[in-house]
């Protein structure tokens, strides 16, 4: 039998009432349109992650995954389990890090939180310590584990938090910006602890503002903005399907009769030469992106063309949130 | 349902409560010394105001003339009840604004059972400080503690409990809609003093407030524990009919208090989310 898959989503939609204040004891009602009609399948063993700034939904989205929120319409299914009707073996099945250091009793120590939490997942007492011991390892928090959480600094708290999703040792792990906060070291430390368990076969639904994280971690990305879907792809994918125009520079023996030939290739737009130590240099600006790259060199080396040094400027995963969204993701986060 | 998992992590909320506690046990001291100071005043005034025959006239109207041990015994299961609600209510709320309520209703162990845990701490640390608190309170002010049927009394404490805890549910669906506890609790706590009948017998209300008083779970159990040990009439002539009536609330308020807080509690799910504070 087919195992479902960790998360479908069909036609989710959610709105809710705000108030915005108009002075001391105005206030006036507004609706919100957090997420619109959002269709999401998400395949079982890999890193899905979930791009967008501030305020786009993907919080939304997750809440509602988690049952934290009740969605106004559609359906969603998590490891097969209906968000609505089957809530607790929803929670039972996903390991969640949502409010980062504000999900942890900052009273107790980390060794407390995690064993609370283990009861919570239904872990016997045994199976508790066992459990937080695992976690205490594998994240490095051995000499903290025992100190009262408010003592930590914020990355360590972020890390136990972290931890606090392993408790349940879950199927799926759904990290809603885990490395906010984190040193650099740290939160490279922290890809290579998801990406392992992700090999080990945990699905994971990782959401970010941060491109790089994004691209360097994610088997596919969807990109989210004001509840919209508005792509979703593997990172290769999304910078493909940019219909920009693509700067390729070609370095070498290259005639003129070679040059002219790719001017007869009409997604080519627009071809100059220059020379540089005697060797003639070609810049091509094509459309269609990398996927007429072979195209070109083949009509270049067909012209007897020897071409020693090729370099293109690759669109970033940047490019395709600004092509998406129509602005960049700094300008909404102002993260750099 | 996995219900002996679902005990297992009621406990585990209650033991999580004693550790916070461990971490503050300067308020177990406000604990016994809130009810013997709240009952303190009302006694010295009595002996003040009250000359020679002060002992006859509180006789005449409440049953007893031992009225050091039936004011030690009203602020003792006040304390009791305001424990009970500003416990759940700032349990709530401190999950709230803390983040942690978030993470609870991530985990697979229902509400209740949470609730529950929590329930069962607060019941446990404000009956044992109550309890010391009427002892040492006795104690100080040179009255025995242990005059009539003290098992009783304590079975009306006990059962008494389920419907006071299941009145809190009822508030924590207010706190959960209006994210205020502070000025809650405190105007509730003054409808408490007033309607159980603390410093003075119920009898002595008019009629519409006596019925909004006898409507009331504490109000039966303070009487109760009063009639046990101090020998002042039961409401209804004989003390398992007072007990019946407790039972009867036992039976309904639980399924009002998880009805109400539930209804609420999708409603905040369905728009804004626990999160919001």
């Amino acid at each position: 039998m087919d195992h479902p898959p960790p998360i479908r989503a069909e036609n989710l939609c959610k709105t809710y009432q705000t108030r915005q204040r108009k002075g001391l004891f105005k206030s006036q009602k507004s609706t919100v349109e957090a997420l619109q009609n959002v269709d999401l399948e998400v395949k079982t063993g890999e890193i899905f992650g979930l791009l967008g700034p501030n305020g786009a939904g993907k919080t939304t989205l997750i809440k509602i995954l988690n049952t934290l929120l009740l969605p106004t319409s559609g359906e969603a299914w998590v490891n097969g389990y209906h968000v609505l009707r089957e809530e607790n073996k929803v929670r039972a099945s996903t390991g969640c890090m949502l409010m980062g250091e504000r999900g942890l009793y900052w009273k107790l120590t980390g060794r407390e939180n995690l064993e609370y939490f283990g009861a919570l997942y239904h872990l016997n007492p045994v199976q508790r310590k066992q459990r937080s011991n695992e976690i205490i390892t594998l994240l490095n928090l051995g000499e903290l584990a025992d100190r009262s959480v408010e003592t930590y600094s914020s990355g360590q708290k972020m890390k136990l938090a972290f931890g606090k999703a392993l408790v349940n040792d879950a199927p799926l792990l759904v990290l809603d910006e885990p490395t906010n906060t984190l040193d650099v070291p740290s939160a490279s430390e922290l890809r290579t602890i998801v990406r392992n368990l992700n090999h080990q076969g945990k699905t994971v639904i990782y959401t970010t503002h941060i491109m790089s994280e994004a691209e360097t971690l994610c088997d596919r990305v969807a990109i989210i903005d004001r509840g919209q879907l508005l792509a979703l792809g593997t990172v290769s994918e999304l910078k493909t399907s940019l219909q920009q125009d693509q700067v390729t520079h070609f370095e070498g023996v290259i005639s003129a009769q070679a040059e002219s030939s790719l001017r007869k290739i009409p997604e080519v737009l627009q071809t100059s030469r220059s020379s540089q130590d005697g060797k003639a240099l070609l810049t091509v600006v094509s459309a269609a992106g990398q996927s007429n790259l072979p195209r070109l060199i083949e009509t270049l080396t067909g012209q007897g063309a020897i071409l020693q040094k090729i370099t293109t400027q690759e669109p970033t995963l940047e490019d395709v949130f600004v092509a998406k969204t129509g602005r960049t993701l700094a300008q909404d986060t102002s993260i750099k | 349902m996995n219900t002996q998992a679902n005990i297992s992590a009621m406990l585990a909320s209650t033991r999580m409560r004693l550790q916070f506690l461990s971490r503050y046990p300067g308020q177990l001291v406000m604990d016994l010394v809130l009810p013997i100071v709240l009952a303190a005043m009302p006694i010295f005034l009595g002996s003040a105001g009250g000359a020679s025959n002060a002992e006859a006239v509180f006789e005449a109207n409440t049953g007893t003339s031992n009225y050091v041990a039936y004011l030690l015994i009203g602020s003792a299961v006040l304390n009791l009840v305001t424990n009970a609600f500003w416990h759940m209510a700032y349990w709530l709320r401190r999950e709230q604004e803390l983040g942690t309520l978030e993470t609870l209703y991530q985990a697979p162990t229902p509400r209740i059972w949470i609730a529950g845990g929590t329930a069962i701490y607060s019941a446990v640390r404000s009956v044992s400080t109550a309890i010391l608190a009427y002892g040492i309170g006795c104690w100080i002010m040179h009255v025995d503690p242990f005059t009539g049927e003290v098992g009783l009394a304590l079975i009306f404490v006990l059962v008494g409990l389920i419907p006071l805890y299941s009145l809190t549910l009822l508030f924590g669906a207010v706190i959960l809609k209006v994210k205020e506890a502070n000025a809650l609790v405190s105007l509730m706590q003054w409808v408490v003093i007033f309607l159980m009948g603390v410093y003075y017998p119920i009898t002595i209300f008019p009629p519409l407030v006596k019925l909004l008083s006898l409507l009331f779970p504490p109000t039966w159990m303070t009487n109760g524990v009063r009639a046990a040990l101090l020998g002042v009439g039961y409401f209804f002539g004989t003390w398992y009919k007072d007990l019946a009536v407790l039972w009867i609330f036992m039976l309904i308020t639980p399924w009002l208090g998880w009805w109400v807080f539930t209804r609420v509690e999708n409603n905040v799910r369905r728009n804004e989310g626990m999160g919001q504070y």
